[in-house]
């Protein structure tokens, strides 16, 4: 397993936002966290990216162990976040942007490549380089936020809510790019609201409810289930 | 109405004035809009670091650079130091403002305590040299002061804009936890940061003990000068803060030239509080 | 009243009159002296903490309104021959007319908060220091008051000036407890801790932020005519001194500045401890170490003594402060939603637009919500349900379009008064006032309510509906210490005691387990039976199916389909935006 949390729990203060999870990520698989807004998702999310502390629990990633690292250093180890909001350096251009993403060491060397394959994939974010990324569209924001955290070159990928705020059309877009970074081999946890589509892509998913995992598998088995059916689908 | 050559030669005297009130404010505007603490206490350790110079320049003949030297090393240690003491106890930008206010109160009482509330002039061959361009008289000091102000703020402009531990401290501004994620040590910078800030206060302090007549109560009447001067210029602006301290240097000055010139330290303050009112959009 | 009530009483009595009779007990005027600059650090640093402490706003420039009393004080004495005395109130009016207009500029024209708002008192403190020491009221040289005639207590101008600073003193302490106890008080510890919502609950916080500037301004301004004949002859360099700036902070916030008393504590003690150090270079020392205590207490005791104390007198008294209160409220008034009759409109949106920086968040948004029904608001994030709930209450305003509540226009009301015409709303992620305990944030609610309920009313109303939520156990805890779950019971408790018409609930179920989801069903129906028309958002679709008489779908700023819950959610265009292209083939 490329990643893998066992009884994991994390708090803010004193309430615990998710209790005893356990999830594992295979490489080069993608995986879907879906439930309901407040359920912990991001909470999960932002402890694998080294943003908040696990209280209790392993997490464990490439075989090391990662709440022995520090937080800046996580990315080192081959994750990269693309986090809910997008949250860009608004006063920065998209090129510097782009940079920061590859600031860790391993990344640092093949910045203009990293730039360049980037460019490649979002074109039009090349014509957009010396802009403020504050000044950008949703849907642009959301490229470079994705760009960004490409530039760091990752082994496993965090989406945290990448549709948030963007139009249908660009939804469709930005899920076409995930297909293709999946494509590349990159491992992708997927965290999304918008179940039916996370569901679409995913390989395998987990429901989380109130901190806890309710129920776990393969997209169709988990639409067979007429509890998930009427909770997140309405139907 | 006053002659022309007064006013071009308050014009000068102004610009100069602004290089130094540039310096000065650069690494508050540093410390304010990248690392959002408020640092009452800036100038303060400026004046202190103008006494340090002064009295080992008369007390042991130590020239003014080598004396710079090490005000600039302690400097960087103590500003390192005191933002280690904001991150132990996650001091908030109210919180700072007071700590550093302390600081501004005690190390007026140290200098008091030390050099008492004499005024100080520090007398070296340097102090009345100047050149003159036509009718206009150019003191070197404040020339010096001017070139030094100007070079630091062009170089921590680009240093901020190019340079790669640069472009790390201004993600860090904007979202730290973000740029934590992206392997940027956060606190390793802020140290950094704040000890460069520290050092600023000091190479500012040697020019003043080269230019200005010194006296502890002057912490207060600066106060206003350097936060205008900060705001004016933008937070976290190095360029910035070099324009504004000019702008305020030439207002002071044609005020001076044209008015008693003990309504000069109202323009400041006057402007310091027109700009708040009319808060551009930066602040 | 109790045995111990009167002891109390009769102690404070024999204090007073010790305090009011001590010059005239022949002492040294050591201690008379000493007295005096007590009582008027007392006035000071009170005054500095009714504006700062309580409300928030950090004053760093207090010398100013100090400094506008002793110089109305000297200039009138001096060269108009007023009576001295009756220049004090006439000091107090000038500080607190200076203060309400840099208040007026500052709150209205700029909502300048924190550091800034401390950069401009800071300012504000030198320019007039300037003008009053280039202008005649000065003129550079000082002003004398050797010659002013004082009216003789005890045998000597002392003792009055004594006395005058007791009574200043006496004053500001019974200003501030009076302020601390009433609607001012909460109001202001409420803006303290979050403006936004204290507006939306009901606090007038223009208004009283005006109030609690005047106020502080006017005792500081009082205290400065009082000192102007204590110090005799009087200078701008001492009038505004940078000591007189801090010296209120320090003492307040070491005494502890969110309490009444508070101030008058670390007055007490910081004047005691210079006192110490008389004069000499030991002034300049003191001065230091004063200073080196401002920093030790921002970082170790940000709170101050003040808290420790009172949970010191709690421990020894042992018996709660305050009797539980008994649930003897009426319930909520049984009002039938009307059923069959023809359906009355409580809230009626018409063609509702607004825009951020270039996003049109709401386009021409109709919606009447119904008496007494509960309509489900739902959609994807970012459709505009939290910004029509922000523009109802009032806290963003309309660009276009009109809101009314039963017929009348309120949408270019300030969010207290929407707040008083009985609109009530919850925060999706709780927004409690953070230094205020469980039982202070749901009374604040009934006391700026549409029913205003006095004091008491307004603590029996909120134990009322912390039991009726299930957190009556945690009423003196702060919100801090409450989970998630509490927290959110918390918000709804809030909005419940303001006792509305409409209430409007943000999510209010997110990141509830599933017994506690149906618990807060069975509680939103039962608001409704008591009469309250209920809008909620909502994403859980079963709890929407489940409460709503109606539902309304927003997306991308647009109601796009309402009725009820099982035809709405069938809808092609819904099933498309909302679930997912995916399902509507």
């Amino acid at each position: 397993m490329l990643l893998e949390a066992q009884n994991l729990s994390v708090g803010y203060g004193g309430a615990p936002a998710i209790t005893d999870i356990s999830i594992a990520i295979d490489a080069g698989e993608i995986v879907a966290v879906i439930g309901p807004n407040g359920a912990g998702k991001s909470t999960l999310v932002n402890c694998i990216a080294g943003l908040l502390r696990p209280q209790a629990g392993r997490l464990r990633f490439a075989g090391g162990d990662l709440a022995a690292v520090a937080a800046h250093r996580i990315c080192g180890q081959g994750i990269a976040l693309v986090p809910e909001g997008r949250r860009l350096f608004a006063g920065m251009s998209v090129q510097e942007n782009l940079e920061i993403g590859a600031y860790r060491r391993g990344a640092r060397q093949m910045q203009l490549e990293g730039i360049e394959r980037v460019y490649a994939l979002f074109p039009m974010l090349r014509l957009r380089r010396q802009q403020m990324a504050g000044t950008l569209s949703g849907g642009q924001q959301q490229m470079v936020a994705i760009g960004r955290a490409l530039m760091a070159r990752p082994r496993l990928l965090l989406l945290d809510e990448p549709s948030l705020g963007l139009a249908p059309s660009v939804v469709e877009e930005v899920f076409e790019v995930v297909r293709a970074i999946h494509a590349q081999g990159i491992a992708i946890l997927l965290v999304e609201q918008n179940v039916a589509l996370a569901l679409a892509i995913a390989d395998r998913a987990y429901v989380l409810e109130e901190g806890r995992i309710v129920a776990a598998g393969v997209p169709a088995a988990l639409l067979a289930q007429s509890r998930i059916r009427e909770a997140y689908l309405g139907l | 109405m006053p002659h022309l050559t007064l006013l071009e030669q308050a014009l000068i005297s102004g610009i100069l004035a602004g290089g130094l009130y540039g310096l000065l404010a650069l690494g508050l505007s540093l410390s304010w809009g990248l690392l959002r603490l408020v640092n009452l206490g800036h100038f303060a350790m400026a004046l202190l670091a103008a006494y340090l110079t002064w009295y080992l320049g008369t007390a042991f003949a130590i020239a003014p650079w080598w004396a710079g030297v090490a005000i600039v090393v302690a400097f960087f240690v103590y500003g390192v130091a005191l933002h280690w003491v904001f991150m132990r106890f996650r001091v908030t930008e109210m919180g700072s403002m007071l700590i550093t206010f302390g600081i501004a109160v005690i190390v007026e009482s140290t200098i008091q305590t030390i050099w008492t509330a004499d005024f100080r002039r520090y007398e070296t061959a340097l102090a009345g040299a100047s050149f003159v361009v036509g009718a206009l008289y150019v003191p070197m000091l404040n020339l010096a002061a001017f070139v030094v102000a100007a070079l630091l703020a062009v170089l921590t402009w680009a240093w901020l804009r190019f340079a790669t531990i640069g472009k790390a401290l201004r993600a860090c501004a904007e979202d730290a936890p973000i740029a934590t994620a992206f392997g940027i040590n956060h606190r390793a910078l802020s140290f950094l940061l704040s000890g460069i800030c520290a050092a600023y206060a000091g190479i500012a302090g040697v020019f003043i003990a080269l230019i200005a007549t010194l006296a502890p109560s002057e912490i207060w009447t600066w106060i206003g000068v350097v936060f205008a001067v900060v705001i004016i210029g933008r937070l976290g602006n190095p360029i910035g803060a070099l324009a504004g301290g000019i702008l305020i240097g030439v207002c002071e000055a044609m005020t001076m030239a044209v008015a008693d010139p003990a309504w000069a330290p109202l323009v400041s303050f006057s402007l310091l509080i027109a700009l708040l009112l009319f808060r551009p959009r930066w602040i | 009243m109790t045995r111990q009530r009167v002891l109390e009483i009769a102690g404070l009595a024999v204090a007073a009159a010790a305090l009011v009779a001590f010059p005239a007990l022949d002492v040294p005027a050591f201690y008379v002296s000493f007295l005096y600059m007590v009582f008027f650090w007392i006035a000071m640093a009170t005054s500095w903490t009714i504006l700062s402490g309580f409300a928030g706003y950090w004053s760093f420039g207090h010398a100013a309104f100090f400094g506008a009393g002793l110089y109305t004080s000297a200039t009138l004495a001096t060269k108009f021959g007023v009576p001295f005395l009756l220049t004090l109130p006439l000091a107090a009016g000038v500080a607190a007319l200076l203060g309400s207009g840099i208040g007026f500029v500052v709150f209205r024209v700029q909502r300048l908060r924190g550091e800034l708002f401390a950069l401009l008192t800071i300012s504000v403190t030198f320019v007039i220091a300037a003008i009053i020491s280039n202008t005649a009221i000065d003129g550079g040289a000082g002003v004398n008051l050797m010659n002013v005639h004082l009216p003789e207590v005890f045998g000597s101008p002392t003792g009055t000036i004594y006395l005058l600073g007791l009574a200043m003193a006496a004053l500001s302490l019974w200003a501030a407890w009076r302020i601390f106890r009433s609607r001012l008080g909460l109001g202001l510890l409420a803006i303290h801790d979050d403006e936004d919502v204290a507006e939306v609950k009901g606090v007038p916080t223009f208004r009283y932020k005006l109030a609690a500037f005047a106020l502080s301004a006017g005792i500081a301004g009082a205290a400065g005519g009082v000192h102007a004949i204590y110090v005799g002859y009087v200078t701008v360099g001492e009038t505004f001194e940078i000591t007189v700036t801090m010296y209120p902070v320090v003492m307040s916030i070491l005494g502890g500045a969110r309490h009444w008393l508070g101030p008058a504590l670390g007055a007490t003690i910081v004047t005691g401890a210079l006192y110490g150090f008389a004069s000499g270079p030991e002034a300049s020392l003191g001065r230091a170490g004063i200073a080196l205590g401002l920093i030790v207490v921002v970082l170790l005791l940000p709170g101050g003594v003040m808290p420790g104390l009172i949970r010191l007198r709690h421990a020894l008294r042992r018996a709660p402060d305050r009797v539980a209160p008994a649930p003897g409220l009426a319930a909520v008034p049984k009002q039938c939603p009307a059923q069959g009759a023809t359906p009355v409109v409580a809230l009626d949106c018409r063609g509702i637009c607004k825009t951020f920086g270039g996003v049109q968040a709401l386009k021409d948004v109709d919606l009447a919500v119904l008496e007494g029904e509960i309509l489900g608001l739902v959609g994807p994030n970012g459709s505009g349900k939290s910004t029509l709930i922000n523009v109802v209450t009032g806290h963003h305003r309309l660009d276009r379009g009109t809101i009314a509540l039963a017929g009348a226009r309120i949408d270019a009301l300030p969010a207290h008064g929407i707040a008083r015409l009985g609109i009530a709303r919850t925060y999706q992620i709780p927004r409690p006032f953070n230094r205020l305990s469980v039982l202070d944030n749901v009374a604040l609610a009934a006391r700026f309510g549409p029913l205003a309920r006095g004091r008491a009313d307004a603590y029996a109303e909120a134990a009322h509906w912390l039991g009726y939520t299930g957190i009556a156990r945690r009423a003196d805890a702060l919100p801090g210490q409450l989970n998630l779950h509490e927290r959110k019971f918390l918000e709804l408790a809030r909005a419940l005691a303001a006792r509305p018409r409409i209430l409007l609930l943000d999510e209010v179920l997110s990141g509830l387990n599933h017994t506690e989801i149906d618990a807060a069903l069975d509680l939103i129906r039962d608001i409704r039976a008591g009469g309250t028309t209920i809008v909620f958002v909502e994403h859980l679709m079963r709890a929407v199916v489940a409460l709503s008489d109606r539902v309304a779908v927003l997306n991308d700023g647009a109601v796009i389909a309402i009725g009820t819950p099982h035809e709405t959610m069938r809808e092609a265009e819904v099933v498309k935006v909302y679930l997912g292209k995916a399902h509507a083939s």
